[in-house]
């Protein structure tokens, strides 16, 4: 088993800056998520691990050996393809076994690891099929069966399952849990559905632009969110965000969106005020926004219902917020509702800078302004 | 009158089997002819099926006339060439799929465009440069010729190949544990056999119908190939020997009907692919 330590790592596609300075210590039995969208640089770091690709400058260590000139054959790295990679002419038996070929373990005992990673993972019946004759999943298990065979320090997943379909993929992810905790080996998965990152990861390393934006467990990176990218970017539907002032009043301090004032808990932010505010972007997540009796008013523009849950678009002085209520909250476009904040759970950035203010205090459960109490309607 | 759902088919099965006779007719006269006695080969009325059947034919020119060394050239420069545009065309097409240089593109449409020339143009450049190297007159000659117009086509014919082999298999390759090398022989020559095989049958044809360039090139008999022996040692200004012309063309025909079969369903994917993806 090995770390991965990435130091300053960057790679250039001539004037195209893929991968910025990215800096990540993976501790050894890891699963990492790396997540971003389309063009993020997720794609090209896993390649430059896998040795596929070359930094343009920084550096690769695994298992505390300098890995940056090494063949990928020499890096003692596994990789799942997106598109699984299995190579067409070759049966399952024979894609299982290439690796084990490529050095050299006699035919006797590469026969058995063959067999023992296809018991692993379900395949036993069709060690002798071709990859056409399988289904995606089952081709998903050969390729991970590829992976596994020889045993390697590290392994690494390029969106394995984004070519399954929703049932398969769930499913697919469960076994892959398993799987890691059965093996405890260092896993590095590249995904750009962030519901993946969140229920597989230890640690989920979030790229925009090539650069790291946050690296941390599913709950920081969700409740905790460094900047406004990764505010947005993680959640579903998205923390709504608007723009606005952050103002000490009294001692009191308060959030100014538009017409809308909203008090904030002592001590929520790092901000220790200022005469003429602060220009902010004030985020609430949709499961933070409460209805009630009395509060500020808002209608409903659309509803959404997912079966467990519906998700409300709300008019709020203007703006619009989304809302995620129970299933039996029963609401139809164009009511008229009251709507609150939990305030101890709003996020707030800086508007220019993008970064997050908050101290990150104990989460409490606060009241919006006027609201004595607040109940699921 | 309402027509019956038959109509339809006996019209396109009547209308198919035409074309197959008329395409096949001079085949089977051929063959046919070359059986037949000398006695019956310019009877009038003339008959289609031999009274009696003869392999005086064969026997006379396979004994009697140098045949079977030409036969032999003709193999020597068919192969060579097959595998030499096989070997320069499919690490050329690797080349012009997966690495990435200036002038790329445009060095595989100068390829084409010299596929476009005529040979006519080509000939006597190209007997000028044997001469000068001192090569004219030799097998060898016409193998670099052959090669010269055959690599254009296999060049493009695998380039579609190699574009519709997934890098990613040989990415998977080089992270198993193979050599760049290794990573090609094991996996990106067996996904591209159908264009390997198309791309060998459409050389091999080439190099052992080819008759322009042979006239041309090779005067000697110690070099020439059928196309240009048998013509020359069976056809004169005074007399055709159109039984023995008959039967070397049977025998000239049969390497290429044995390939076909062989590879037929090769071939009909490799046309099929270099169509869509080329």
């Amino acid at each position: 088993m090995a770390g991965i330590s990435i130091e300053k790592l960057c790679k250039a596609f001539g004037p195209v800056v893929a991968v910025r300075d990215l800096d990540l210590e993976i501790a050894e039995g890891e699963f990492v998520s790396l997540l971003g969208p389309s063009g993020c640089g997720k794609t090209t770091t896993l390649r430059m691990l896998a040795g596929l690709d070359f930094p343009t400058s920084g550096s690769i260590r695994i298992g505390g050996r300098v890995v940056n000139d090494l063949p990928p054959g020499k890096r003692d790295i596994a990789m799942v393809f997106q598109s699984y990679a299995l190579y067409p002419h070759m049966s399952v038996a024979e894609n299982i076994a290439y690796p084990l070929r490529k050095r050299g373990v006699p035919r006797r005992e590469r026969d058995a690891k063959v067999m023992e990673v296809a018991r692993l993972l379900r395949l036993e019946a069709l060690v002798d099929r071709k990859p056409r004759h399988l289904s995606g999943g089952q081709q998903q298990r050969v390729a991970l069966g590829r992976a596994l065979v020889r045993e390697p320090q590290v392994f690494l997943l390029d969106e394995p399952l984004s070519n399954l379909d929703a049932k398969l993929r769930a499913h697919m992810r469960a076994e892959l849990i398993e799987l890691h905790r059965r093996i405890g080996k260092t896993m590095v998965y590249v995904t750009h559905d962030q519901l993946e990152a969140m229920t597989m990861s230890d640690r989920i390393a979030i790229l925009h632009g090539g650069l790291l934006q946050q690296f941390g467990t599913p709950a920081d990176v969700y409740e905790r969110p460094a900047n406004v990218f990764v505010a947005d970017f993680i959640g579903t539907p998205s923390m709504s965000l608007f723009e606005g002032t952050l103002h000490r009043q009294g001692g009191q301090l308060e959030a100014r969106i538009g017409s809308m004032v909203v008090p904030l808990p002592e001590n929520h932010v790092t901000w220790s005020g200022g005469a003429d505010g602060l220009a902010i972007r004030l985020g609430v997540r949709p499961e933070d926004v409460v209805l009630g009796d009395i509060g500020e008013p808002a209608v409903v523009k659309l509803v959404e219902p997912t079966g467990h849950e519906n998700i409300v678009l709300l008019t709020l002085h203007g703006l619009v917020v989304t809302a995620r209520l129970g299933a039996d909250v029963r609401l139809r476009p164009d009511e008229a509702v009251h709507v609150g904040f939990r305030t101890a759970k709003l996020h707030i950035f800086d508007r220019d800078a993008g970064t997050r203010l908050n101290t990150d205090g104990p989460a409490r459960v606060t009241a919006f302004r006027g609201l004595q109490s607040i109940g699921q309607r | 009158m309402r027509r019956r759902p038959g109509d339809k088919s006996i019209v396109a099965t009547v209308a198919t089997w035409t074309v197959v006779l008329a395409t096949i007719f001079p085949l089977l006269w051929m063959a046919i002819t070359s059986i037949k006695p000398q006695s019956e080969l310019f009877r009038i009325p003339p008959a289609f099926l031999p009274e009696s059947v003869t392999l005086e034919h064969y026997r006379t020119l396979l004994e009697d006339t140098p045949f079977l060394t030409y036969f032999g050239h003709s193999l020597v420069i068919a192969t060579s060439t097959t595998l030499l545009v096989l070997v320069l065309g499919v690490l050329g097409a690797y080349s012009l799929v997966r690495f990435s240089y200036p002038g790329r593109e445009r060095l595989a449409l100068l390829v084409l465009f010299t596929y476009l020339l005529p040979s006519v143009v080509l000939v006597l450049p190209l007997y000028l440069m044997m001469v000068k190297v001192g090569v004219a007159n030799t097998l060898f000659s016409l193998v670099i010729a052959y090669t010269t117009f055959s690599l254009p086509y296999a060049l493009w014919l695998l380039r579609a190949f190699m574009a519709g082999t997934p890098e990613d298999l040989e990415w998977a390759a080089l992270v198993d544990g193979a050599s760049r090398l290794g990573a090609f022989v094991d996996i990106v020559l067996p996904q591209m056999l159908p264009g390997i095989i198309s791309t060998a049958v459409f050389t091999f044809i080439v190099g052992w119908n080819e008759y322009f360039y042979a006239l041309v090139l090779v005067n000697s008999d110690s070099a020439r190939p059928l196309t240009t022996g048998v013509m020359n040692m069976l056809i004169t200004s005074f007399n055709i020997e159109w039984s023995l012309l008959m039967a070397a063309a049977v025998m000239m025909s049969l390497p290429l009907i044995v390939i076909f079969v062989f590879l037929q369903s090769y071939l009909t994917r490799g046309f099929a692919a270099s169509g869509i993806k080329g």
